[in-house]
């Protein structure tokens, strides 16, 4: 089992990069965890348009707004979660969300995909070089999120950073040094 | 002097901390941090860098990634705070960019 972490900030080309590492894990099975909620017509239509992408990958979409812990998949494969940043203000924020649990939560939900699939690939967001000056509860947002992303890199065989669609390895073999 | 940068939450302090074997009181004796938040304001970084340096490591939060701030006291603050990274890193003989808790020596022959 392998599970590999891959952070960048918007538009970095973090998301191509997470599916050619999962294209590139062979003829496995391919899972996608969706974690977006859909919010409203555009998110519907957006969410839409990237499943029927991703169907002629042969990915099956999984849905999962929150409680990572109750997803299980039909068959040992490659699993591709997308975007860890959904999933923690979904845990923060939703009714039904884990609250102020949110990173155990997620830690526990992530070693339970772990035990369901040869490889794991997680994606999340890079938002924490912007400076501190917040209004309201986004610092705990922040807060939360960078918890998150620190528990992913330990939990992870491999972690890359995405830079406008070029990968550092922070962690792993392809790490120099 | 050893200079720890990276962005928000990414870990420093308990880089610092467990790489050096201290525990929070050797941390506020023998580092100091948040340091991106000094240079607002101040009239000359060179003195600040020189004064900051005396200590064994001096960390600093990554504040320039982002959209450019509304007003221009948020802009100022921000370019001065990178102008003292870069000073910093420059008298530093080791430079550390901790990213996601995991560390980078990103200047000097530190092996960590």
């Amino acid at each position: 089992m392998m599970m590999t972490l891959v952070i960048g900030g918007a538009a970095s080309g973090k998301s191509e990069f997470a599916e050619e590492l999962v294209l590139n894990a062979g003829n496995l099975p391919r899972y996608y965890i969706a974690t977006m909620q859909p919010f409203d017509d555009e998110c519907r239509a957006r969410i839409r348009r990237h499943r029927e992408m991703r169907a002629k990958k042969q990915f099956t979409t999984v849905e999962c707004f929150v409680n990572l812990e109750q997803v299980t998949l039909p068959q040992k494969g490659v699993v591709l979660l997308e975007c860890m940043s959904n999933l923690a203000a979904n845990e923060l924020y939703s009714p039904d969300g884990a609250g102020d649990d949110a990173v155990a939560s997620i830690q526990r939900g992530i070693r339970h995909l772990k035990s369901q699939c040869e490889e794991l690939v997680i994606v999340s967001n890079e938002v924490f070089s912007g400076g501190s000056d917040y209004e309201g509860d986004t610092l705990r947002y922040l807060r939360v999120l960078a918890e998150v992303n620190r528990m992913l890199a330990k939990e992870a065989d491999t972690v890359y950073e995405v830079v406008c669609g070029c990968s550092v390895c922070h962690k792993g073999k392809g790490r120099t040094e | 002097m050893v200079f720890v940068t990276g962005p928000l939450y990414s870990g420093k302090k308990t880089f610092v901390k467990e790489w050096m074997h201290w525990d929070e009181e050797t941390l506020s004796r023998n580092a100091v941090w948040d340091v991106q938040e000094l240079a607002a304001g101040c009239d000359d970084l060179e003195q600040l860098a020189e004064e900051l340096s005396k200590k064994q490591v001096v960390i600093a939060t990554e504040v320039g990634g982002g959209i450019v701030p509304a007003t221009a006291e948020e802009r100022a603050a921000r370019e001065a705070a990178g102008r003292l990274a870069c000073l910093l890193a420059k008298k530093a003989d080791t430079v550390i960019r901790v990213f996601c808790g995991i560390p980078t020596v990103i200047k000097g022959e530190e092996t960590l």
